[in-house]
Order: structure tokens, then C-alpha cells, then sequence
């Protein structure tokens, strides 16, 4: 990649990016200088009359923290402390419960749990708020505390409080932490089909699906009649991993394409030439747990048509954000610094991806899902997306009366095999 | 009546647990940096991001969302009590205050993050439509309230009387979350109830404010008046009682007290440290008082539970207080064009020197209500210690031992077993075992 800064993508904490230097802008007009006044006044009566002496620190790293989380959903401010353990967490493993987080008005709230991890097996759920970590309400504190509460050492036990839209009640839950490994590709083979599953978009995903392809042509052989691509509660991750899975998958055309404010903040990114599936059918599930990088690689294929697209919308996360260092020793802004925008110039901002079949899966009107359902135009303070009329085609659902362990998978593979199947109600 | 005591400070002081008891206006100057050096470095931090999201962020950002955004995390970081109020709340607080504003009358908490139902308020249009004590509120008009505080929840409820408004409620026991439309009322503040059962006079203070001191007083003559001569004592029940103005509450002390200090507050400046004192004269003539708590009684009720126990005035009973005993004013920015600061800056201290704060008031005599439901998680078991950020004691005193409460017999229903407990204790039905409760608990005041 020829850019300095990697940036991420990720619809939660916890994927981390790399670091951009920026200059500091000085200048700020009139109107900012009195707003800068009125935050000073607010401090200095703070300093003076709370019942309790307060750090500066405290105050400033609390202010900074509503600046920014004010703004959208994924903006954060980081001090000095977290920025550093941010760093140490990008280098490698940690132990922890498998959770892609997000916070809401100081509750956090589940993203989706991570494949394959204590978080995964204790049952957690997509739209879950975690209101408790070892019997300590945890509201109001940031959601980085939360994180480093939630890690620890492997093997070490703790004890979540989940609030459960829906549910009568809060219930705990018992977790031990595992070494959470940094998602691996997962593939396997189905009858003369390839199933690839990319759970996030690390540093390693790219690489992971490469594998995956070369090793599903070598099972199978050369009768081998498509694939499926399962984004499904993959929150997304690395912006540069989501353009290179694209173009492995891709001959030529765009990619994506982001725009901010700032020259650095506009970019268009291109497939090159070649294709590692030989141009065979490609199907990409993607749902409600489908955000921002994955996004993007849905939203490429789908333009292209290089790929069908089926399940339900995505989450519709697509804007970008970037970890801008501050002064030495002053911490780092998570900011949201640009949106993207799909080959054919759409911006997946709170819309999400629409798919060219939708097919549910049958858990989607659970009453726990329908109070609260998780996208991005359902956050406080999301940044506005295009205004589009939006054309609800009702889903293909599951015959009745049959047992389906994945619907939607089956339903791909179906359509692989050039035998779609009936809805169960549609006429 | 103490009302002059107040009107002597600047700022009326807001003391409700949260159930949307207001408070007066402190008219402070406001002090730019004459004192800012050491806390320049600090400023210049904050600077320095500002101007970064000024130049980054994806869209031109409003200076004024930046800022305000930057006060509510300053302040809503602090305890749990403090927090911005923007310009558009501050102004509904006026409006609150000067009495034109509707509601549904519910009395609500929403400290953990689930918006919840501590009472729905008796001939109110929340009461009318059938909403019940901890029903959860899941949903305003369609919008989650999961996670909100408890200003915005109460800023989406209230409105002018006569507007209409739909909560989505979940229920214990109901499978689905339902709507309710309610329409907005005039919500008449909530008054002293009394009764007379049997020879004790019993006196119910669901909240404290303006008109709860002639409430008392006229409860009190009233029941002299119907009990006679063989009058054997007044339980004052507490339960549930979330707080409200400090005046309600010295007054109250002050009618069952012959003198001596009510209540006092701390902090750091010099307004902020006040004594209130109790004039002569108990209107109870120095018949036995049995005060009622819960984990509901909060603030201005501690503060006269508090009272009534160090002068041994009263017996306590019931389950551990709330423990909210801070003090917060209203301080406006600009003269409130740009909000105001909600801001603790104070404790409150019974005459022993206890503070209130987080530790609530233990009972003389625990006894469980028949009511509890052991399976409740702690999440619904609200009380000020367990809130994140909640501020600390600060009286170098030990929590007062807590002995283990008196059951209900489980063999027998109670319609309210506390309160039975209560009568018992005063007209002398109820035999030894509460003789020996006295005995072990009953040295509170020190």
C-alpha cells in the first residue's frame, strides 16, 4: 500500500490502526475562541466549587472523551495510558472473552461475539448491553475501561451482567478467558463447492483467503463450481485488508473510495488485474452483523457483479476512522476522519448494503432483536447517510415444517448449484 | 418552618434522588482564569485536540456541539448527580419550576442503564394508564431509553399537558414489551397521607416539598384529634420516598425535634457549609415515633431519618437507606445562554457527624419487607455505593453494624409486613423478639 497511514475500519474498538503524524492546525476563528472560553469558564468553576478536589487531568481527559464521543459513535479519545496499551495490543494475542463492543450512551453494547471464543459459546448475542463486569455496574465508565476490564490473563475467570432487550431481567454469565487469537480465515469444502468464512479484517486476512482459495482447488479439483464468502457478523477491521480481498477477487474497476475533508482523507482504490478464483461463482453472505470493511468488500463485488449477494442488509458502518496521535504523553483521537463510498457512488453510511436476494435466516424477529435492532442508522449521534428510497423486498424464509441448521448457507449453496430455492411464503 | 434558613443562600439546593425534584438557581459569578496556571498544561491538551477534530473530522464540526459535548463528559464523569444541563434543558427546568410543565407522573430511576419504575404516582395519568412499580421503560416514543441517564429520560417524559406521548414497556411476567399512550397532565405534587391504625397515628410522606411540612403538622393534629389522649406513638413511613426540597426536610425534623442540630452540609466554599438547627417544641409531645426505610429512601428523607436517629427521637426501621447525601446547585453559564453546570458541592452530615453518603442510614431494627424478591439481580438493587464514580463518605467513620432482619413468618401472608411490625413495636403487641432486636441495634446514633 503506498499510504504512510493505515486506517481503521473497524465498527469497534479493539482493531486497531496505525498512526497518522498530523501538524497541529492553529487558527481557530472568533466564535471557537468564545466556545473555548465557555469550556474554561465550566472548568475553572469545576476546579473551585466540586465537593471534592479533581485533577486537572482527570477533568481534561473526561472532557476531551465528550468532545469526541459526542460526535458519532465511533469517535473516542484515547489518554496517554490507553494509547500505549493500544499499541502493545496490536503487536499481538491477548486474553480476553471474544467480544466486538460498542458503546451507547455509557452502556456497552454487543457488536457481535467472535467466532469460536468463551464469548461465542456462553451464548452472547449481537445487541446484548453488558451492564456489569464481576458484580460492578459498569455504566459511564469508557469503553476502553470496560475492554481492559474484560481482559486478563487466560484462564482467569469473570463474571458479565448481560441486559437483554426483551429479557424480563438481567442475568449474569461465568466466562474464562482464552487467548483470543487474532481471527483466522476458515474454510472448508462443500461437495464441489468452496466455503470461506472471514470472521474480521486483520493484517492476516488477506493472506488467510489466498490460502483458503489455493487449498479448496487442490481438494476439490478442477470440477469445483463456485463459493460462498460469509461475512456475516463480521464487524470489519482493516481498510487495506478489505481492498485486498476485493481485488484477489476482482479483474479490474474500483474498489472504493473514501472522502474526508482533507487532501490525505480522499482516496480511490483500484482492483489489478487478476482473479485467484478464475472467474468461477461467487456468493457473499452478509446480515445485520456485517459492518464497515466487510461492507466494503459486499458493496465491490456487488457493483461489479463479480459476485451475488444474499441474506439481509448490512449494519451500514461506512465511515473511516483514524488514530491521530497527539503531543507526546497526551494520548491519541479514534476520529472519523472520512466516509466511503462503493465503485458505483454509493455511500454505505447508514444505509448498508442492501442484497440482490434478501434471505432470513428466521432469528431475525425474535422479540429482542425487533426492539433493537442493530444498525448504524439506530446509533445516537450516527453521521447521516445519503437519502434513499428504500425498497423493502420481504425475505425468502425457511419452509416451514423443515430443519435448517443455516438457512442462508443453504440457500447459497442452492443457488450454486443453479437450483434456487422456493420461499417459504412468497408467491 | 425553616423557609427563611433557605432564602438566606443564594442557591436553593436540589436533594432528589433523581425523581425529577428541582432546584433553585445559584447566581454564581463566573470566574475566568485568575487561578489557571497550574492548570494550563491541562487546558493546552484539551486545546490541542479540539483543534485536531476542528481540522479532521469528517464533517465541519459545530464549535458549540464540541463544547458542549466536552462539558457533559467533564461533568458526567464526576458522580452520578452531577451533569450539563444544555441550554434547551436548562430552559425546561425554568419552566418546571414556574409550575407549567406536564408529565406522566412516574417516579423512575434509571441508574444502571435500564430505565425502571420505582412508582408510578396515584391519580396521574401513568397510574390511569396501568403502568406498575418496576415496569421497565424500554422506549420512549419509539426511541430506546436502554442506557440513557436519568435528565434524558426525564426531558423525553415531560412535555406540555395535554401532548401525548407512547412508552414501550417491558414487564415481569409479560412476554413482549408493549406501548402504553399516555397523555401528558398537570402533575399535582404528591402529598402527606394519614391514617389512623389503631391507637398509633400512621403518616406516609411520599416526597418532600413545598406543602410537606403543613402536611405533617396537619396529619398530626388530625390524628390526635381522632386517636385521643390514649395516642401510643406515629410511625412516619419513608419507604420509597426519593427526596426532594431541603426545607421539607429540616421541617419535618424540626416538627418532632425540641432543638438542636437537624442536618449540615460540607464543602468547599464557604456557602456550602451551612448547620441547620431545630427550633423548640415537638408537636408529637414526646410520643414514641417509629421512622420506616427502605433502599428507596433517599436524600431529604435521609436526612430526616438521620436526624431523628442521632437524637434517638425516633426508632429506625426497615432495610438500609439509598445513601445520597450530596448536595448539588445549579450554577448557569452566561447567564444561562450557554446551560448550566448540575454540580455536587456538597455532603450532607447528621448531627453525629455521619455522613449519609453512599453508607445510607442502617435501621434500629432491620425488618425485611414481605415484598423482596431474593432473585433480583444487583443491577435492580440500587443503591448509591454501587453506582460507578460514586462519591466517598469522607467522615472517617465506620459503617454502623448491621444486624440481620427480622423475617416475615413465612407460614403467614402480610399485607405490608413492616409496617405491621411497625404498629406491634409501638402499641405493644409484639413480644420479645423485638426487645431483644432493640437491644442489639439500638445504640445507632453512634
Amino acid at each position: 500500500m503506498n499510504r504512510i497511514a493505515l486506517v481503521s475500519v473497524g465498527a469497534a474498538a479493539g482493531f486497531a490502526a496505525a498512526f497518522m503524524l498530523f501538524p497541529m492546525a492553529h487558527g481557530a476563528t472568533d466564535g471557537s475562541y468564545h466556545q473555548l472560553d465557555l469550556f474554561r469558564a465550566a472548568f475553572d468553576l469545576v476546579r473551585k466549587d466540586y465537593v471534592r478536589p479533581v485533577s486537572d487531568t482527570e477533568l481534561v481527559n473526561n472532557s476531551i472523551e465528550g468532545m469526541v464521543s459526542g460526535l458519532d459513535p465511533h469517535s473516542s479519545y484515547m489518554d496517554a495510558k490507553a494509547f500505549n496499551d493500544l499499541k502493545i495490543q496490536t503487536t499481538g494475542q491477548f486474553g480476553g472473552l471474544g467480544l466486538e463492543v460498542t458503546q451507547e450512551d455509557g452502556l456497552v453494547k454487543v457488536i457481535a461475539p467472535i467466532d469460536d471464543t468463551p464469548a461465542a459459546h456462553a451464548g452472547l448475542k449481537t445487541g446484548d448491553f453488558i451492564g456489569g463486569i464481576d458484580g460492578v455496574p459498569i455504566q459511564g465508565i469508557s469503553l476502553d475501561d470496560a475492554i481492559s476490564k474484560m481482559r486478563g490473563q487466560p484462564g482467569t475467570k469473570v463474571t458479565i451482567t448481560i441486559l437483554r432487550p426483551g429479557a424480563k431481567k438481567p442475568f449474569d454469565v461465568a466466562l474464562t478467558r482464552a487467548v483470543i487469537a487474532v481471527d483466522a480465515v476458515k474454510y472448508h469444502r462443500e461437495g464441489d463447492l468452496g466455503y470461506i468464512r472471514l470472521p474480521t479484517f486483520n493484517e492476516k486476512t488477506d493472506q488467510g483467503l489466498e490460502q483458503a482459495v489455493r487449498d479448496l482447488k487442490r481438494q476439490i479439483g478442477p470440477g469445483l463450481k463456485g463459493y460462498v464468502l460469509d461475512l456475516r457478523n463480521n464487524p470489519g477491521g482493516l481498510l487495506d485488508e478489505a481492498v485486498a480481498v476485493s481485488d484477489d477477487l476482482l479483474n479490474s474497476g474500483g474498489i472504493v473510495t473514501t472522502k474526508g475533508r482533507t487532501a490525505g482523507d480522499n482516496s480511490r482504490y483500484d482492483a489489478r488485474g487478476g482473479d485467484i478464483t478464475d472467474g468461477k461463482p461467487i456468493v457473499v453472505l452478509i446480515n445485520a452483523g456485517t459492518a464497515s470493511a466487510s461492507e466494503i468488500v459486499a458493496g465491490a463485488l456487488k457493483d461489479d457483479k463479480r459476485a451475488t449477494v444474499i441474506g439481509m442488509t448490512s449494519f451500514g458502518k461506512g465511515s473511516v476512522q483514524t488514530i491521530l496521535p497527539l503531543q507526546p504523553g497526551n494520548g491519541a483521537l479514534r476520529l472519523t476522519t472520512a466516509r466511503y463510498y462503493t465503485p458505483s457512488g454509493h455511500s454505505i453510511q447508514a444505509l448498508g448494503i442492501a442484497p440482490d436476494i434478501a434471505v432470513a435466516q428466521g432469528d431475525e424477529n425474535d422479540a429482542a432483536t425487533k426492539l433493537q435492532r442493530e444498525s448504524e442508522a439506530n446509533l445516537p449521534g450516527h453521521l447521516a447517510g445519503e437519502k434513499q428510497n428504500k425498497k423493502e423486498v420481504p425475505p425468502v424464509k425457511a419452509p416451514a415444517g423443515k430443519k435448517f441448521d443455516d438457512f442462508q448457507l443453504s440457500y447459497a449453496l442452492d443457488l450454486l448449484h443453479g437450483k434456487p430455492m422456493k420461499s417459504a411464503d412468497a408467491n | 418552618m425553616r423557609t427563611e434558613m433557605a432564602l438566606k443562600r443564594v442557591a436553593l439546593i436540589s436533594i432528589g434522588m433523581g425523581a425529577g425534584f428541582c432546584a433553585g438557581l445559584a447566581l454564581l459569578p463566573i470566574a475566568y482564569g485568575d487561578d489557571l496556571a497550574g492548570s494550563q498544561k491541562a487546558l493546552q491538551r484539551f486545546g490541542e485536540a479540539y483543534n485536531v477534530v476542528r481540522e479532521r473530522y469528517v464533517e465541519q464540526p459545530e464549535d458549540k456541539t464540541m463544547i458542549e459535548g466536552a462539558i457533559n463528559g467533564m461533568m458526567s464523569n464526576l458522580d452520578p448527580h452531577s451533569s450539563y444541563f444544555d441550554p434547551k434543558a436548562f430552559a425546561d427546568i425554568t419552566v418546571k419550576t414556574e409550575g407549567q410543565y406536564g408529565g406522566v407522573g412516574l417516579v423512575i430511576s434509571a441508574e444502571t442503564g435500564v430505565v425502571k419504575v420505582v412508582q408510578p404516582i396515584d391519580d396521574t395519568p401513568g397510574s390511569r394508564a396501568g403502568i406498575k412499580k418496576d415496569d421497565i421503560i424500554s422506549a420512549i416514543d419509539g426511541v430506546t431509553m436502554m442506557g440513557k441517564n436519568l435528565d434524558q429520560v426525564q426531558q423525553k417524559l415531560r412535555g406540555l399537558a395535554g401532548s401525548k406521548v407512547t412508552l414501550t414497556i417491558t414487564r415481569a411476567g409479560v412476554k413482549d414489551p408493549f406501548d402504553v399512550k399516555i397523555v401528558r397532565a398537570a402533575i399535582q405534587v404528591e402529598s402527606v397521607k394519614y391514617k389512623r391504625e389503631g391507637d398509633v397515628g400512621y403518616i406516609r410522606i411520599p416526597a418532600f416539598n413545598e406543602q410537606t411540612v403543613a402536611g405533617v403538622e396537619h396529619a398530626i393534629r388530625d390524628l390526635k384529634a381522632q386517636i385521643g389522649p390514649g395516642i401510643k406513638g406515629y410511625i412516619v413511613d419513608l419507604r420509597d420516598d426519593g427526596g426532594g426540597v431541603l426545607e421539607g426536610a429540616i421541617g419535618v425534623s424540626d416538627a418532632f425535634l425540641d432543638g438542636g442540630e437537624v442536618v449540615s452540609t460540607r464543602g468547599r466554599r464557604p456557602q456550602d457549609t451551612e448547620r441547620y438547627d431545630a427550633k423548640a417544641g415537638d408537636i408529637a409531645e414526646g410520643r414514641p415515633v417509629v421512622v420506616l426505610v427502605n433502599g428507596g429512601t433517599a436524600s431529604a428523607s435521609e436526612i430526616v431519618a438521620g436526624a431523628l436517629q442521632d437524637h434517638k427521637r425516633a426508632i429506625i426501621m426497615g432495610t438500609t437507606s439509598f445513601g445520597k447525601g450530596s448536595v448539588q446547585t445549579i450554577t448557569p453559564l452566561d447567564n444561562g445562554e450557554e446551560g448550566a453546570l448540575h454540580m455536587t458541592t456538597a455532603r450532607y452530615f447528621t448531627p453525629s457527624g455521619r455522613s449519609i453518603q453512599a453508607t445510607g442510614i442502617v435501621p434500629d431494627i432491620a425488618v425485611a419487607s414481605n415484598k423482596d424478591d431474593p432473585d433480583e439481580s444487583i443491577l435492580f438493587n440500587e443503591t448509591e455505593s454501587i453506582l460507578p464514580h460514586h462519591l466517598l463518605p469522607d467522615d472517617n467513620k465506620p459503617p454502623l453494624a448491621q444486624t440481620a432482619p427480622i423475617k416475615p413468618d413465612p407460614a403467614k401472608t402480610y399485607d405490608d409486613f413492616q409496617l405491621s411490625y411497625a404498629v406491634g413495636y409501638l402499641d405493644g403487641k409484639t413480644k420479645s423478639r423485638a426487645v431483644a432486636a432493640t437491644k442489639t441495634t439500638g445504640a445507632g446514633g453512634n
